[in-house]
Formats: structure tokens, C-alpha cells, sequence
């Protein structure tokens, strides 16, 4: 069965039967459908990948390997959650008249769009169509981004599409670096295959200095993408003024698909220089993100804004781990995306149900005690929250105890503290903001409503994974990241 | 190289004169304040960059850049300043209000811009490529694009700054590659270069309309 084939075809498919269908109901479900299949394709392909190393299609065309297995399962399982959680959500916005149907509609279409995007990055093998796989999912999500029409929501979008198309610019001229690399280099081909399986082979005869050069470009594009700071100005705009599904799919994979391009290119230039000089600007650019994410966190005072601030902090931690570059701290970093992937959702979705319910996100409006007003929300965001911060028995503490541990045992023992407090000014800052608003005493007395199991099928859905593969990660799951740490770090 | 043929130095001091007036033409879209003239600059230095892909094709006989070529024409010289003109008039903005900077100190930035893309592509620039003022020049338009982007407040002119540095990355693909990217990526760049541009002119129509609904004058809240 052409798996990769399908796992493109199938969102796409979905999005543009979107377009026919009236009724919001069907196309709810066939969100939702369209997710679990893709899910279930990604685990058929696990077993696949782990066998065989490399599945490739359409004469290489697509190419899979367990760093891009790992990636599938992540875009489904949040894009899965997200779809489930959307039909309840836009059904209340519609009664409550704060959109109408045909931005409904263009919800359902644009999301499988966006997500036929992620996964044709990170399963595309020509460098040059994974940019412009990551320029499209940009740009299907911008709409979404702007779905509410309210100014500041235009304004956000617009930052976004702006500062992103900037990057991608800069991503693009990284890439025809690359490719350029190549020229004149292996066999004096007129034009050279841009497979990035083809590159990994003739790495060591690219031009070295225009890697290099290429690497900065993509790094500071790629990185605009993937929020890394100082070019994270658009992040906490776009995710506090998205509707909260597509809020989850941008902080729970998006920033993640964006790294994901940005790690290839790490590992081509890695293998061509064999030096650590896009580890050296990895592990840089990652610790100035988390730096720049604790205090603007303890200031905070929207939800959503705060919870963007955080996915900066995580995906700090993210590149940190990967630019440490030993086996533990990757295999972390890799833990941790998943496990990340597994938690800001169901934040996001928290979050989407108090808005609907306060009809605001600024803290000081929504005042405290919410855990009155909603008790289940409250109840799996709460838990959802602890496992944020790093604390057991969730499993984002085990993979910061993993990317910490690496980076002590490996001797980068500055490094290490600094990640470290910049850990705990995220765990206090977020500790502190969000038990203030949760709980406590209401300013008011109110009563929870008939909406009080809003969205639980779908935060049900990833707390309950992230719960089951904290304390159990199963054998094929753990031999994937293995193989998937073992491609970042240079080892086959 | 092995195949290089005797009319060699034509193509190449060809493809830098075009380049070279991709460069002024540049310079003009940052001093001018029309925005219609400013489409028009740019569908004109997007001909320019045609006119390069037709001469590489022609003077190295890769046939496939001639597609390259043809699509700029299509989408870049013809398709998108259409679009970008019809938004203009439909939206009824004719001028630019005043950019940040004023125009004598711009142009001295550019100036400025100009001389670091060239220190920046030196180390890069061989003579054995064809053109070899094109990457430089790819690299200006890439800086001027950027200055172009923080001086202008209507959206439309980030839209067209966006576009030239674009151009500025088509350029770099013919200079430094010689024979530019494979087909599939330049056909996907080509598409989602089309398609960026119709999302942004659906978000400058809602920008202006959710705008100018309450009051116009918070147009320019919108930076950035």
C-alpha cells in the first residue's frame, strides 16, 4: 500500500470535499475522519520504517525516515484532537454569533489544507518542495489565523504572513545556497538531484562555505517560522488571535514542522562540515528563546499570550537539546516534542472554552475562581498545566531531566544551569498566573452551565495519551526515536 | 567549464546590464510614492529577470529555464500587477502618505545596502560563472527589499517590497546555479508566489473594509 501517497491524499482529499459539502456536521466528521486515518496510516508506517530504515515513493519522490514517522504521528494526533475539539467549539461561536457559517466552512477546508502541508514537509525529499510545502501550510493558516475578522485579529494575521513570507524569503535564499553547493561539485551533472538523500551522500563534497552561508539564511528563516526569538514577534499575536483549534495545531506542530525543516538542514551541514557550528547557532538561538520567554510570561496578562510565550520557552528548550548534540539531549529534545505536542493543546482548548464563557481572555477581566464556573475544563487544564511546567509524573519532566542530565554528563555544565533557570522562571511564572485565575474564590458567584463538557472528548483525548506514554512509551515507539535521535546525531 | 560557447561573453554582460537595471529599477520603487507607478516598476523588473532566464536559456541551451522565463512573464509581468491595480483602484488609495524615511536619505541607505551586497557576494563571485555582478545584486535586492518593507506603511507596498525580494532569490537561483532549480521547486515557487499574493489581497481588502467601516485614520495602526 503506497502509505506516504495516502497520508498526503487523504487530508486533501477531505478539504476539497469540504468545499461541497453545506452541512457543518458532515464536515465536522469528515475532519475528524480524515485525522484518524492519517493516524492510522502513520502507525502502519511505523513498523515499516523501523524494518526497512527508509520508505521511499514515487522514484524518491517522498521519503520517510523515522524523524518524519515521528513528525506524522505528532501532525495527526494534534490535528486529530483539534478537529475533535472544533465542532463543539464553532457550533457555540455560531449561536453566539461571533462568526458566520461560511468562516465555518472555511475553518474546515483550510485546516485539512494546512495539515496536507505539514505533512508533505516532512515527508518531502527535495529540500526545495519541503520550502514550498512550508510556505503553503503559511499561508493556509493565515486565513485561519484572520477567521474571526475583529482588527486585532487582521492585525495579527497580517504580522504573520508578513514576517513569515520575510523568512521564507530568507529560507529560500538558504536553499538555492544549498543547491548551489552542489553545483559544479558532484559529477558535474547539469542539474544535480536536490534530494536530501542525495545530499547526505555527497556531503562531504559540497562547497563548505556557501553551507555555511546557506545555513545562517535558513536558520534565521526557518527560524521566523519555528518562533525562535528575536523573530518570534508574530507568535504570541497569531496564537492568541487564531480561534483555539488552530491556535493547538500552530503551538502543537506547526513551530515543530518549521524546526523539523530547520533540523534537516543542521544535520546536512553537520555532515558537510563536521564541525559544530550549526549546533554552536542551535543551542544559541534556543537558550535566547527561553530567556526571552520567562519574563514576558511572569508579565503576562492575556491567557492565550501566555500560553504562546510558553510554546517560545518549550521550543527554546527544543533547539537547546538538539544543539547540545549528544544522544541524550536529542533523544530529550525528541521526547519533548512530542510530549509538547501532547499538552498545549489541550491548554489551547481550555483556554478556547473559558473564552467562550468570560467572552474575554485578558486575565484581569476573567478575575479568579474559574473553577466554579467550569469545574471539568478547569479540572484536565490544571492538569494539563502541571505537566507544562515539568513537573512528574508527566512526561515533559522526564525529557528536560533527559536534555538537563545530557548536558551535565556531557560537560556543558553553563549551558545546563542556564537552561535550567529558565526553567524554573517558566514553571513560577506560569504556576503563579494561572492559579490566580483558576482558582480562588469568584469575585461574582456563578454557576457552571450545560456547557460544562465542552471539548472534553478531545482534551480527554491527548491527556489521556499524554498520561499512558508518560509512565509507558511502547517498544516501537522508543526503537523510533532511537533510530530518529540517531539521524540527528550522525549515527545511521 | 567544458561547453562553454564562443558567443559566452555576450550572454554574460547581457544578463548583467538586465541585472543592472533591476538594480535602478529598485532604487525607483523605493524614492516613488504612486502606487500604481510602483506596480508598474515592478512588472517591469520582473521582465528584466525574464528577459535573464531567456538569455541563460538560450546562451546554455537549457531548455528548461525557458519555462522559468515564461512563467515570470506570465505570473510576475502580467498576472500579478493586474491584480495588484485592480486591488488599487478598488480600494481607492492612489498614493502613497509619507513613508518614514525621506527620499534623499533613503536613496543614500540603498546606496549603502548596495555596497554591503557586494562585499557579501565577493567571496562567492567566480569568474568562470556567467554574470558575475548577478549575485550581488541578488543580495541588494534582498536588503533593499527588507528597507522597503519597515519605510512603507500601506500594505500594498509591503506586498510589492515582499515580491522584489522574490525576485531578488530568482535572480540569485540563475546566478549562482547557472542553470536555476530543478523544475518542480521553480513551478512550486512560482505557485505559492501567486497564491501568497491573493491571500494578502484578501487580507488588504478585509484590513480596509473592517477598517474604514469605523475610521480610517487607524489604517496606518495596522505597521508591520
Amino acid at each position: 500500500m503506497p502509505l506516504l501517497t495516502l497520508i498526503l491524499l487523504v487530508p486533501l482529499v477531505v478539504g476539497l470535499m469540504c468545499l461541497l459539502v453545506r452541512q457543518p456536521r458532515v464536515m465536522e466528521w469528515l475532519n475528524v475522519l480524515a485525522f484518524a486515518v492519517a493516524l492510522g496510516l502513520g502507525i502502519r508506517l511505523l513498523p515499516q520504517v523501523l524494518g526497512q530504515g527508509v520508505v521511499t515513493e514515487w522514484k524518491e519522490f517522498l521519503y520517510a525516515d523515522a524523524l518524519s514517522v515521528w513528525m506524522v504521528l505528532l501532525i495527526s494526533v494534534v490535528s486529530l484532537g483539534s478537529s475533535l475539539y472544533a465542532g463543539r467549539y464553532f457550533r457555540r461561536d455560531l449561536a453566539a454569533g461571533v462568526v458566520t457559517a461560511s468562516r465555518v466552512k472555511e475553518f474546515f477546508v483550510l485546516t485539512p489544507l494546512f495539515a496536507t502541508g505539514m505533512f508533505l514537509v516532512v515527508l518531502a525529499n527535495n529540500l526545495g518542495v519541503m520550502w514550498f510545502a512550508l510556505e503553503a501550510t503559511a499561508l493556509s493558516s493565515v486565513l485561519l489565523v484572520a477567521l474571526y475578522n475583529r482588527r486585532t485579529s487582521l492585525e495579527a494575521a497580517w504580522k504573520y504572513v508578513i514576517l513569515g513570507s520575510l523568512g521564507l524569503a530568507l529560507a529560500l535564499f538558504g536553499t538555492v545556497f544549498t543547491y548551489a553547493a552542489a553545483i559544479g561539485q558532484s559529477g558535474h551533472e547539469k542539474l544535480p538531484s536536490f534530494n536530501w538523500s542525495h545530499f547526505m551522500v555527497v556531503a562531504g563534497q559540497l562547497d563548505q562555505r556557501l553551507i555555511k552561508l546557506a545555513f545562517v539564511f535558513v536558520l534565521v528563516g526557518y527560524g521566523t517560522k519555528a518562533g525562535l526569538a528575536p523573530m518570534h514577534t508574530w507568535l504570541p499575536d497569531a496564537h492568541s488571535e487564531a480561534p483555539s483549534p488552530t491556535s493547538a495545531m500552530l503551538s502543537g506542530v506547526s513551530l515543530k514542522i518549521a524546526l523539523y525543516a530547520l533540523l534537516r538542514f543542521h544535520i546536512l551541514t553537520t555532515q558537510c562540515l563536521a564541525t559544530s557550528f550549526s549546533g554552536t547557532l542551535l543551542l544559541c538561538f534556543g537558550l535566547f528563546s527561553m530567556f526571552l520567554a520567562a519574563p514576558f510570561i511572569l508579565v503576562q496578562t492575556n491567557l492565550k499570550r501566555l500560553l504562546a510565550y510558553s510554546s517560545l520557552e518549550h521550543v527554546g528548550l527544543i533547539c537547546a537539546g538538539i544543539g547540545m548534540n549528544t544522544p541524550l539531549t536529542i533523544f530529550g529534545a525528541l521526547l519533548h516534542m512530542g510530549y509538547h505536542a501532547l499538552t498545549k493543546p489541550v491548554l489551547f482548548f481550555a483556554t478556547g472554552n473559558i473564552h467562550q464563557t468570560f467572552h474575554s481572555l485578558e486575565m484581569r477581566v476573567i478575575g479568579s475562581g474559574v473553577v466554579k464556573a467550569l469545574p471539568v475544563t478547569v479540572l484536565l487544564m490544571g492538569l494539563a498545566a502541571v505537566a507544562a511546567i515539568g513537573l512528574p509524573p508527566f512526561g515533559l519532566f522526564y525529557s528536560e531531566l533527559m536534555v538537563l542530565s545530557g548536558g551535565f554528563a556531557a560537560g556543558n555544565t553553563v549551558i545546563s544551569v542556564l537552561v535550567l533557570v529558565a526553567l524554573v522562571a517558566a514553571f513560577c511564572g506560569i504556576l503563579k498566573q494561572l492559579t490566580r485565575v483558576l482558582l480562588g474564590t469568584p469575585k461574582v458567584a456563578r454557576t457552571s452551565d450545560a456547557t460544562a463538557w465542552d471539548g472534553v472528548p478531545a482534551m480527554a483525548l491527548l491527556l489521556g495519551g499524554l498520561l499512558v506514554f508518560s509512565v509507558w512509551l511502547p517498544a516501537p515507539v522508543l526503537r523510533l526515536l532511537h533510530q530518529a535521535a540517531g539521524i540527528i546525531g550522525g549515527k545511521p | 567549464m567544458t561547453m562553454t560557447p564562443p558567443t559566452h561573453e555576450v550572454g554574460s554582460q547581457l544578463i548583467t546590464l538586465c541585472a543592472a537595471i533591476m538594480l535602478v529599477l529598485q532604487l525607483l520603487l523605493v524614492v516613488q510614492r504612486m502606487l500604481l507607478t510602483n506596480i508598474r516598476l515592478f512588472a517591469l523588473q520582473s521582465f528584466m529577470l525574464a528577459a535573464i532566464a531567456t538569455i541563460v536559456a538560450y546562451y546554455y541551451s537549457a531548455t528548461h529555464v525557458y519555462w522559468v522565463a515564461v512563467l515570470t512573464l506570465i505570473g510576475k509581468v502580467v498576472f500579478l500587477p493586474r491584480l495588484l491595480t485592480r486591488l488599487v483602484r478598488r480600494i481607492n488609495i492612489i498614493e502613497e502618505i509619507e513613508p518614514l524615511i525621506n527620499a534623499p536619505t533613503s536613496m543614500l541607505i540603498c546606496g549603502g545596502l548596495t555596497l554591503l551586497g557586494y562585499i557579501v557576494a565577493r567571496p562567492f563571485t567566480t569568474l568562470d560563472k556567467l554574470g558575475n555582478n548577478t549575485l550581488a545584486i541578488a543580495i541588494t535586492l534582498l536588503l533593499t527589499g527588507f528597507f522597503l518593507m519597515i519605510n512603507r506603511r500601506k500594505a500594498i507596498s509591503q506586498v510589492l517590497a515582499l515580491l522584489t525580494v522574490e525576485n531578488g532569490v530568482m535572480l540569485a537561483a540563475v546566478a549562482l546555479t547557472t542553470y536555476g532549480m530543478p523544475l518542480v521547486v521553480e513551478l512550486g515557487i512560482f505557485f505559492d508566489v501567486m497564491v501568497a499574493v491573493m491571500v494578502l489581497g484578501i487580507l488588504v481588502y478585509r484590513i480596509r473594509e473592517s477598517f474604514s467601516s469605523m475610521d480610517t485614520s487607524k489604517l496606518t495602526q495596522l505597521r508591520g
